[in-house]
């Protein structure tokens, strides 16, 4: 069918084409960004923390006043642990993923350095700490007996104890030491004496989001027994079926040995409901995303609906005259399907640079990439469709406009 | 005449049921999304203490070593505790205070109520007089139990009811891990929205529900939390990073100015200040002090959420596609209806009274789109009550918001059938008349 | 009343020039009964639109009523237009929304005149059509001539000076159409100057006198003395011209 007329039809009509296009234009442009944002979501969702999550559940404590005897209790309470019927292992730490509480220290590479080199958050573990968390060491070995310290020792005043060992993650190594293997290499947590890298883990998320995305995976971890008074986190791995059972165990247990502590309820569970809880919000925008996605796509398709049933309406006698000339039925369907679509190809067209303006908006405010070009024939073809979808009711009408129309005179 | 108008409009509607349910659709679906996330940054991008909040500052004072300064780089956003008790001690301001989170296990004697864990709050005395804290019984403590490192405490309303039953607890005695103290007020509700006195503890949560004097705190050790920022050892103090002398940023501090000219005093009271710290040896890095008010304070931090702020683009960008929207529908109807039009211009209509026509018949639409989209925006509030975060419950449509609705809802329509109107006061009399 | 004199109407559109009139002289006295025939093309739909102040015109000189109407601002003609002038269409044009009564309202209504006012005067001319007992009714449940008659209220509901028809009874059966053109015979005998085109010589003959319009320039002609009524006002006053 010839475009050109249509063209020309559509030109004279400049208002009604031009609001068209419009509508479809932001449309597009809104709905390939949310659906972008939809993705950026979901994949945060979604991102490896390096634990064995389906595994492991978490019990937090607290204890009443100063202890003195915070490091026996913690170990006797890990023996318990042990003991209980399902428990795969134990250990003590000070911070775990999924909260948005973290400790965080800078690192240098050279002693005496001027700046830091990066920022990387710190895992206190016992022996027990890479089995418990399920952590995969792709190189390297875990810490030896004779690394472990004491919190309380290094941390008593006056004192100074740089750690023995560390054990970094991949994305530090390729960091701090790109192309090459950390093994054997050293950092500057203290800053004068170096402290070796004798493993290298696979993954291991820090607990919040600090340092943005590139930074999830910067991590460190340190042959540091610490006491429960230090963060009060307990982490037991056990099977996927009997966490339950553990978890209302452990706290028995707890609450048996030893003087009075109190048990955190609201941040006591199983590591699969941390995950939830920590990403509840990105699930809810998520969720909001998609709502205005489809609240978008109808109220344009009633735009276009109404629109086109009045430009119906307006050419009723025209099209009268086409069907009194020859013209079929499904060629008038066609003739207003092809129009409909030659102003979406437009809007479209316009959407698109609209869609990457408003990407260059989002990336400055809010720390997002750029727009991945595969969203735009998504948020094209939806619109296309769309298009189609809602011009059929008003063009079968049109179609159904019976050709004596033409002789009449009103 | 707008009463003739808005008659005429009102059938017009009775009429055309389907494209006006249409454009009030339109419209209300667009003002129901804007509405719900306006509400939501007009409430958390307010002024938590109005009338207040342009009196009360927050300094920034730079007590990091030279090590790893570069040019440009910002002074810490807390105080080291030095600092803070140097500053609370000389009283520059017309009130001051010093203020720090902790959590504290709460027991009380002689029950069985078994003991569990609130956040806790530790300041000095002008802390509640300079934010204006209700009380319910009681009052917070002097100046004097600063000082003498008295064991008194303030507990919030919903503490007093768990432990007391919400009676009258002032001169009773509670216990604060493991040490007892004396309940010398109890606050009422109070909500704070932001949270602003601690960037670092939850902005939009509620407040802690014990206070205990900072010196106090100290004596006990109690458990603090929030931001601790270290940059060297405290080396043999047993306070390690809490002691006095630590090289560790800790502290909020906020003080209480009340004229333009006091603030503008301060400052330059703040600049001496670090100029005699560097003289002391204190501080290393050039003299860097910052004063911030409040409101610009909450900026400086960007307390309200990103993605609050992303909801709302969202939103105003849907109400965008909606206005465009119903700037077509409108086109449509007034353009059917051009023979009416052409008769109304022959039996003496102007064209100014064809545009008002138009304009009132748009402003009806929007009127009709406000009150399904206020009800929209209800619905929309009530699933951010439900939402889990800690300004959930803030979600509510106030008079301002409510009024704002309809201002709105008729603004866009309004907006959306200038250009209508426009064409449909093109619509000549005589050429309409002929071609029936 | 109506004092055209060298009235030319020119179209121009980018590509064509159509002069609609040329030089049409036209002078109605008050209370004439005029009726304007032509064939079609001939520009008696532009004279029309002129008359009623529904068009401007490019040269020439129109007074209405005594009032110069040249290069007059839209408002001023649609004021004019309201006061002065009452319109009936071929298809009555009637708002189908509107009950009777409203339909009468509308032109009243750009008065400004105060409610009180207007209900009488709506109440007046409904009964001088005899439609009194239909105010409350839509057009669609009136038959054709009972619209027209209807249409003829709302024009007279203002007292305009001059009453311009437009083929008062081209949509009407010959029943209907006599007793619309009885009742605007009752209403030019009280007074209002009307002036009405139409095609149908019978319906011209009807009238005190006739003027033919043929491209564009405007012919007295002689009028049938069978069917002149005994007129209230002189006949003098008519400008022959040749073409």
């Amino acid at each position: 069918m010839d475009i050109r007329p249509i063209l020309s039809t559509l030109l004279r009509h400049k208002t009604a084409s031009a609001l068209i296009v419009l509508e479809i234009a932001l449309s597009c442009a809104i709905i390939c960004n949310a659906l972008f944002l939809i993705g950026e979501r979901v994949g945060r969702m979604n991102r490896v923390s390096g634990l064995a999550e389906s595994e492991m559940v978490r019990l937090q404590i607290t204890g009443i006043g100063e202890d003195e005897n915070a490091d026996a209790l913690t170990r006797s309470d890990l023996a318990l642990f042990r003991g209980l019927p399902g428990v795969k292992s134990a250990t003590v730490t000070n911070q775990v993923p999924f909260v948005n509480s973290s400790w965080n220290t800078s690192i240098r590479l050279q002693p005496g350095q001027e700046r830091p080199t990066e920022n990387l958050t710190m895992y206190m573990a016992d022996e027990n700490f890479v089995e418990t968390f399920g952590l995969q060491l792709s190189s390297g070995r875990n810490f030896n007996a004779d690394e472990m310290q004491e919190w309380s020792v290094i941390n008593a005043p006056g004192v100074s104890f740089p750690p023995t060992a560390v054990i970094i993650t991949r994305s530090v190594a390729e960091r701090l030491f790109p192309g090459e293997s950390a093994l054997g290499k050293s950092i500057y947590i203290d800053d004068d004496e170096p402290t070796p890298i004798v493993g290298v883990v696979e993954h291991l998320a820090r607990p919040s989001s600090q340092g943005g995305p590139a930074a999830y995976q910067y991590s460190m971890i340190l042959p540091v027994r610490v006491p429960y008074s230090l963060g009060g986190n307990y982490v037991l791995r056990t099977d996927p079926e009997r966490r339950g059972e553990v978890l209302a165990a452990a706290r028995a247990a707890v609450l048996d040995n030893g003087p009075q502590r109190i048990i955190l309820e609201d941040n006591t569970m199983t590591f699969g409901q941390l995950r939830i809880d920590y990403y509840q919000q990105d699930r809810a925008m998520a969720w909001l995303l998609v709502a205005v996605c489809v609240a978008l796509l109808v109220v344009t398709a009633l735009g276009i609906v109404g629109l086109a049933s009045f430009w119906v309406q307006q050419r009723t006698k025209q099209i009268g005259v086409r069907r009194a000339l020859g013209a079929t039925r499904g060629q008038i369907l066609r003739y207003f399907q092809l129009e409909n679509l030659i102003l979406a190809t437009i809007g479209i067209a316009l959407g698109m640079l609209m869609a990457f303006a408003i990407n260059q908006l989002l990336m400055g405010r809010y720390e997002l990439p750029r727009l991945p070009l595969v969203y735009l024939p998504v948020g094209a073809v939806l619109l296309w469709l769309l298009g189609q979808i809602a011009v059929y009711g008003p063009a079968s009408k049109a179609a159904s406009v019976p050709p004596a129309v033409a002789t009449r005179s009103a | 005449m707008i009463a003739y108008y808005f008659n005429l409009a009102l059938r017009s509607f009775r009429r055309n049921k389907a494209l006006t349910a249409l454009m009030v659709l339109s419209i209300a679906l667009g003002i129901g999304a804007s509405m719900t996330t306006m509400t939501v940054f007009y409430v958390l991008s307010g002024d938590p203490l109005p009338g207040r909040s342009h009196t009360l500052f927050y300094p920034q004072l730079d007590a990091e070593p030279l090590r790893g300064f570069a040019p440009g780089d910002e002074p810490a956003d807390q105080l080291t505790r030095y600092d803070a008790e140097t500053l609370l001690r000389e009283k520059r301001g017309d009130r001051q205070t010093l203020t720090t989170g902790g959590s504290a296990s709460i027991a009380l004697q002689g029950t069985t109520l078994a003991p569990f864990r609130v956040e806790s709050r530790y300041s000095s005395s002008d802390f509640f007089p300079m934010f204006d804290v209700p009380f319910l019984y009681g009052s917070g403590w002097p100046a004097s139990s600063d000082e003498n490192r008295e064991r008194v405490t303030v507990i919030a309303k919903a503490l007093n009811e768990r432990v007391f039953g919400g009676e009258n607890s002032v001169g009773r005695s509670l216990q604060i891990e493991g040490a007892s103290f004396e309940v010398i007020g109890v606050i009422d509700d109070w909500r704070p929205t932001p949270k602003f006195y601690d960037m670092y503890s939850s902005r939009f949560g509620k407040p802690e529900q014990v206070f205990v004097p900072f010196s106090t705190s100290r004596d006990l050790r109690l458990a603090r939390s929030g931001n601790m920022n270290c940059w060297g050892d405290s080396g043999e103090d047993p306070e390690g990073s809490e002691a006095l002398n630590a090289p560790c940023v800790w502290i909020q501090y906020w003080v209480q100015l009340d004229t333009p000219a006091k603030a503008a005093d301060y400052r330059q009271y703040l600049a001496q200040y670090s100029a005699r710290q560097r003289s002391a040896g204190r501080f290393e890095r050039p003299d860097d002090v910052r004063l911030h008010d409040l409101m610009g304070w909450l900026d400086e931090n960007n307390v309200v959420p990103g993605d609050v702020r992303l909801q709302l683009w969202l939103a105003l960008g849907f109400l965008v596609v909606c206005l465009v929207n119903t700037v077509g529908l409108l086109l449509a109807k007034f353009l059917r209806r051009s023979s009416e039009i052409g008769v109304r211009r022959a039996l003496g209509a102007s064209r100014r009274d064809v545009f008002f026509q138009c304009l009132v018949e748009a402003g009806t639409v929007g009127l009709a789109g406000g009150v399904l989209g206020l009800g929209l925006a209800q619905l929309g509030l009530w699933a951010v009550r439900h939402q889990p975060a800690s300004y959930a419950e803030l979600a509510r449509l106030d008079p301002v918001m409510l009024a704002s609705t309809f201002v709105l809802a008729i603004a866009v329509s309004l907006l959306a059938g200038l250009l209508p109107a426009w064409r449909a006061m093109q619509v000549t009399p005589a050429i309409q008349l002929k071609s029936q | 009343m109506l004092n055209m004199r060298q009235v030319t109407k020119v179209y121009r559109t980018s590509l064509v020039e159509t002069h609609a009139l040329r030089s049409l002289d036209l002078l109605v006295e008050e209370g004439e009964f005029v009726a304007v025939t032509g064939p079609s093309g001939s520009g008696k739909t532009t004279f029309l639109n002129i008359a009623g102040l529904l068009e401007d015109f490019t040269g020439g000189e129109f007074s209405l009523d005594g009032e110069n109407v040249k290069g007059l601002s839209d408002d001023a003609r649609s004021r004019l237009r309201n006061q002065k002038i009452g319109f009936i269409f071929q298809s009555f044009n009637l708002i189908p929304d509107l009950n009777l009564f409203d339909n009468v309202d509308v032109p009243l209504r750009y008065r400004g005149m105060p409610a009180a006012e207007r209900k009488l005067r709506i109440e007046d001319s409904l009964g001088m059509v005899g439609l009194s007992s239909r105010m409350k009714h839509f057009p669609a449940e009136l038959s054709g001539g009972q619209q027209q008659r209807a249409a003829i209220a709302r024009a007279l509901a203002g007292s305009p000076r001059l009453l311009l028809a437009d083929e008062p009874t081209g949509n009407l059966d010959s029943q209907m159409a006599r007793s619309v053109l009885e009742l605007m015979e009752d209403i030019n005998q009280q007074g209002t100057t009307i002036v009405m085109v139409t095609h149908d010589p019978e319906l011209a003959a009807r009238a005190q006198r006739n003027v033919h319009i043929v491209d564009g320039m405007a012919t007295d002609l002689s009028v049938e003395p069978g069917l002149m009524r005994a007129a209230s006002a002189p006949v003098d006053g008519a400008h022959d011209t040749r073409a």
